[in-house]
């Protein structure tokens, strides 16, 4: 019995996407108060590891779930102390974050690497377990964080696009001092969408430890910090196309594996590629335009084009 | 005047950290270093390590170890393993392959610390080599799979295509093709040793593909089992015989290393004086055990199993011609044979395994 | 250095090292090691100990290199975070060199190696700077995405037709010819790239302290337009000021490659390319302030293999220490600059 390759394909798409989903919702939001956080590769290790060490220690992945949003949160907060606060550099203070992370969750891990946890429980539907195709593949036998991801970003954009909040949050993107003048409080907003996106990047990040694989290792993430960054650009900071960039991105991975296991004779380091590529050549076409999608004052201080 | 304060403590500070220089406990009489790839509590690899010499230095009076994990394999090792010579250690184990070229040149400048290499190449007076033949090993674990196969394929995860790992893939597909004619092997290669997430999917791949078996050449078996366990497939263990309690119901069986005996004699010919750098490879009952049984597999199974593994255990070598490789070319002429010397140079797959070598 | 005096910048910079060294202490203490005894082994094994001194510098080598190439693009207001890409890179190309004439001496091949170490980081780093000038693609965006393109280049050529046939057909090229390897010194690990990396940081200073090109490097990081309407050619600054200064990152790669491994791999840098940015960022791109970070970051890295031989901290544990001081003079530096 052998499943179709594209079934194969959305199956693990939606696996590996899931984790992206979150982290670049996340890092939409924080992007579009005007904050480029270059070093969420370490949040989500962050998220990754405090997941982890909370369930292994208190049984409950719920709880660690929890811990690791907390996490995020804090460690955003942190970055956000340096960048809205003090005003300091964006991309050097990402790349603090990012060897913080490493260093953070490489101390907080360190003394449950090899427990063994009951991840975050899965559920499929009755009636869809027994379609034919379904059965063998891990298609709608989920955690909550995979069934609520798309709920989620939904959420997310509605906050973003039909909130007074939202329409905060980007006019502080678009122009701080006009948003001050409009009677907005710009610091707070970016706070707090940078408490947000810690939030969902811990999740992301936690995702990975207690669900995904159940383990926790030094620097599981290899990388996908930095995917999310190319995604979030990708889906123009809109968490609608988020969702077909995520699945997009994660079936990148997951089609060099499915296709090896079919003995294809593509090179993986190739498709592994394609992302990064992809992105680029994207954002290539975009051109001069590009600066319509995102917002102003991120291309004042990080994306400066002029 | 500022400046002129900071001279001073720095003064001091110098001062102190003269006066305190490290001072070595006289009971010690041997110190043992051990470089890890990964993590001592992986379940896998590096766990084997360190469990056999925590036993080494627990049994030997006056044995301390230094243990340093998930250490990269470039010239980071090399000042990783200066330290431990710098600590006093005599003994060195760097346990990954690709702790090869930094090893040696460590080795060269300190002709009176002895490395014990875990892998291969020349030997040199103070540095020896030495692994598990857990290829022959794969053949009997073959065995289990293509008995308890209905798909009739099989998955392995392995990490890197290096010569040891297409070795245990190929006595694995031997192994299983020598009781079930119809079955294939499938391979998916993760790229790294110990890259989880990316472990996960290729199980998860794997098992979407249709292989009700999986077993996994990675330094970790943890991911791998318990995706392939969540999924309700079954699976082969690899370098810690522990592993089962990852699986309980999908666990057929495993390989697991078993170093203590041969370090314990390690440690002792470096205190006695007479350390000299050899190459041994020792296979199933020397250093390489089968796991015990999962309680899902019928007894007929079971006797199958170790009846391969007394054949091998009594000289059998599955790496014997003539062999095709799956490209359909004959890469073992009759009767030749591939020892456990050139194991390392193994660059093909033999008919039956889908997958690609570079 | 023209504002801060040599000793005060000592002061201050001992000031800022020593807050994040209690800072990190702490944590230390909170996880149950002894930072006293961790501070005092760290001093013990690197710089009161030939060797480890002499392992400084090697560490120093890529970085002063990596630096190098963030600071000179800076000053035209252009951020690089490419350099570990860059630096992959210019490990590829020079390998390639070395491949392609095994058989040629010593004189011939080694300036052959690193001219296409310096060339394979200047293209690819050219490419953001051609995107950037044609006001295509920011060059902070585009130099981060192809930072992870160019370690899969080396993995490819490393699993499939550089693969080494020798021992355990591990994936690593085969050995660089011996006339293609960098000469080392002292029966140490300091090579030749050092010397490379100096004169760069050498050639960096004159660049832009001491001629014309300085100066119009600086017109154009203060306000592009006016420097374009004073027939300063921009655009053409932009692709030049990032292909030298990935070239520096590739001499980086080349010298990892060519005077460490001696053989090309995956793994080649453990975010040397990140930190170089840092490094530069702190010195504010001046020369002295880079060697000094450079020296100060090679201190703390060991301080890592230190932590893990003697106390068994996870190396990656050192990282909070050198995001601490990162943090401390980012919130300083920013203040004292006001918004800008």
């Amino acid at each position: 019995m052998t499943t179709p390759l594209l079934l194969g394909l959305i199956a693990g798409a939606i696996l590996s996407g899931t984790s992206l989903l979150y982290a670049t919702l996340g890092e939409t939001i924080v992007e579009r108060s005007g904050i480029v956080n270059l070093g969420l590769e370490g949040v989500l290790l962050i998220g990754a590891s405090t997941g982890f060490a909370v369930t292994a220690a208190t049984g409950n992945a719920w709880i660690g779930l929890g811990a690791a949003a907390i996490a995020g949160a804090l460690a955003n907060l942190l970055f956000g102390w340096l960048v809205v606060s003090r005003k300091a550099n964006q991309p050097a203070s990402g790349l603090a974050l990012m060897f913080f992370g490493f260093g953070a969750s490489a101390l907080i891990g360190s003394r449950f690497i090899g427990a063994i946890i009951d991840g975050l429980p899965k559920w499929r539907p009755s009636w869809l377990a027994d379609l034919r195709w379904v059965k063998s593949t891990t298609l709608f036998n989920y955690d909550l964080l995979t069934w609520v991801a798309i709920p989620v970003a939904i959420a997310a954009w509605w906050a973003l696009f039909r909130t007074r909040w939202g329409l905060g949050v980007r006019a502080v993107g678009e122009s701080p001092v006009a948003a001050y003048a409009a009677g907005r409080n710009p610091a707070l907003l970016q706070y707090q969408a940078l408490a947000i996106g810690g939030l969902l990047a811990g999740v992301a990040g936690a995702h990975l430890s207690v669900s995904l694989t159940n383990t926790w290792a030094e620097h599981m993430t290899a990388g996908r910090g930095f995917i999310v960054i190319a995604l979030v650009i990708f889906a123009k900071w809109n968490p609608l196309r988020a969702i077909a960039g995520a699945l997009l991105f994660g079936g990148a991975e997951a089609l060099q594996l499915q296709i090896q296991a079919r003995g294809s004779l593509i090179s993986p380091f190739i498709l592994e590629m394609s992302p990064y590529i992809l992105t680029l050549l994207i954002l290539l076409l975009w051109g001069g335009s590009r600066r319509l999608a995102a917002p102003a004052y991120l291309g004042r201080t990080a994306y400066a084009m002029e | 005047m500022k400046h002129k304060l900071g001279i001073v403590i720095t003064a001091v500070i110098v001062a102190v950290f003269l006066v305190v220089a490290p001072v070595d406990a006289q009971q010690t009489r041997l110190i043992i270093g051990a470089v890890y790839v990964g993590s001592i509590n992986d379940f896998g690899y590096n766990a084997s390590f360190h469990q056999a010499l925590t036993q080494v230095a627990k049994d030997i009076p006056g044995v301390k170890l230094v243990e340093v994990e998930n250490v990269p394999e470039t010239g980071e090792s090399e000042r990783v393993m200066e330290g431990m010579i710098q600590q006093g250690a005599k003994l060195i184990f760097p346990t990954s392959f690709g702790y090869n070229d930094s090893a040696r040149k460590v080795a060269k400048r300190h002709k009176d610390v002895s490395f014990a290499f875990a892998g291969d190449g020349a030997t040199m007076r103070n540095f020896g080599v030495f692994f598990g033949q857990t290829q022959a090993a794969m053949y009997p674990m073959g065995v289990g799979a293509g008995k308890m196969t209905k798909t009739n394929k099989l998955g392995f995860v392995i990490g890197m295509p290096i010569g040891y790992a297409l070795g245990n893939v190929n006595a694995f597909q031997l192994g299983a093709r020598s009781v079930n004619p119809k079955v294939k092997t499938v391979v998916v290669v993760t790229g790294g040793w110990a890259d989880k997430a990316k472990e996960a999917a290729a199980a998860n791949a794997l098992l979407d593909q249709g292989c009700d078996v999986v077993a996994m050449h990675v330094d970790s078996p943890a991911t791998v089992i318990q995706t392939v366990e969540a999924r309700g497939a079954m699976s082969i263990g690899f370098q810690s015989v522990d592993a089962r309690a990852l699986a309980p119901k999908g666990w057929i069986t495993g390989i697991g290393f078993t170093w203590t005996p041969y370090f314990k004699q390690l440690a002792n010919d470096v205190i006695a004086g007479r350390f000299r750098g050899e190459a041994v490879y020792k296979g199933l009952g020397q250093m390489v055990a089968i796991a015990p049984f999962g309680a899902s597999v019928p007894a007929d199974v079971q006797q199958a199993v170790n009846q391969a593994a007394t054949k091998v255990a009594q000289g059998f070598n599955p790496f014997t011609g003539p062999l095709t490789d799956n490209r359909g070319s004959l890469v073992l002429p009759p009767g030749a044979t591939v020892g456990s010397d050139q194991m390392g140079n193994m660059s093909w797959y033999v008919d039956g395994v889908v997958g690609k070598v570079r | 250095m023209s504002e801060a005096t040599l000793p005060r910048l000592t002061v201050r910079y001992s000031a800022i090292g020593g807050a994040a060294l209690a800072m990190f202490a702490l944590i230390l203490l909170v996880a149950g090691k002894d930072p006293l005894k961790a501070y005092i082994d760290t001093f013990h094994y690197t710089l009161a100990n030939a060797y480890g001194f002499s392992e400084l510098l090697v560490r120093m080598t890529p970085l002063l290199l990596a630096a190098v190439a963030v600071a000179l693009p800076a000053r035209l207001g252009l951020i690089n975070v490419g350099g570990e890409g860059q630096l992959y890179m210019g490990a590829f190309a020079a390998s390639a060199a070395a491949f392609a004439m095994p058989q040629a001496p010593a004189w011939i091949l080694l300036p052959f190696v690193a001219l296409a170490g310096f060339a394979g980081g200047a293209l690819w780093a050219a490419v953001p700077g051609v995107l950037r000038a044609a006001h295509l693609v920011n060059e902070t965006i585009s130099t981060l995405l192809l930072n992870y393109v160019a370690p899969l280049v080396v993995s490819y050529f490393v699993f499939g037709p550089w693969r080494s046939t020798e021992s355990s057909a591990y994936p690593q090229s085969s050995q660089f010819p011996e006339a293609a390897l960098l000469p080392s010194y002292f029966n140490t690990r300091i090579h030749a790239g050092l010397f490379i990396a100096i004169v760069a940081l050498i050639l960096y200073w004159l660049l832009v302290e001491k001629t014309r090109w300085g100066i119009d490097m600086r017109a154009i990081g203060g306000n592009a337009e006016a420097a374009k309407r004073l027939g300063i050619p921009v655009s053409r600054w932009i692709v030049i000021a990032l292909a030298a200064g990935g070239g520096f990152a590739g001499l980086a790669g080349m010298g990892e490659a060519m005077g460490i491994a001696g053989r090309l791999r995956q793994g080649l840098s453990p975010g040397y390319g990140f930190t170089g940015f840092l490094i530069a960022w702190l010195a504010g791109g001046r020369p002295l302030a880079i060697l000094f970070m450079a020296f100060l970051f090679a201190v703390i890295t060991s301080a890592g293999d230190t932590l893990q031989i003697t106390q068994g901290v996870p190396y990656a544990v050192v990282n909070i220490l050198l995001a601490m001081i990162l943090f401390i003079v980012l919130a300083r530096q920013s203040a004292r600059r006001g918004a800008k």
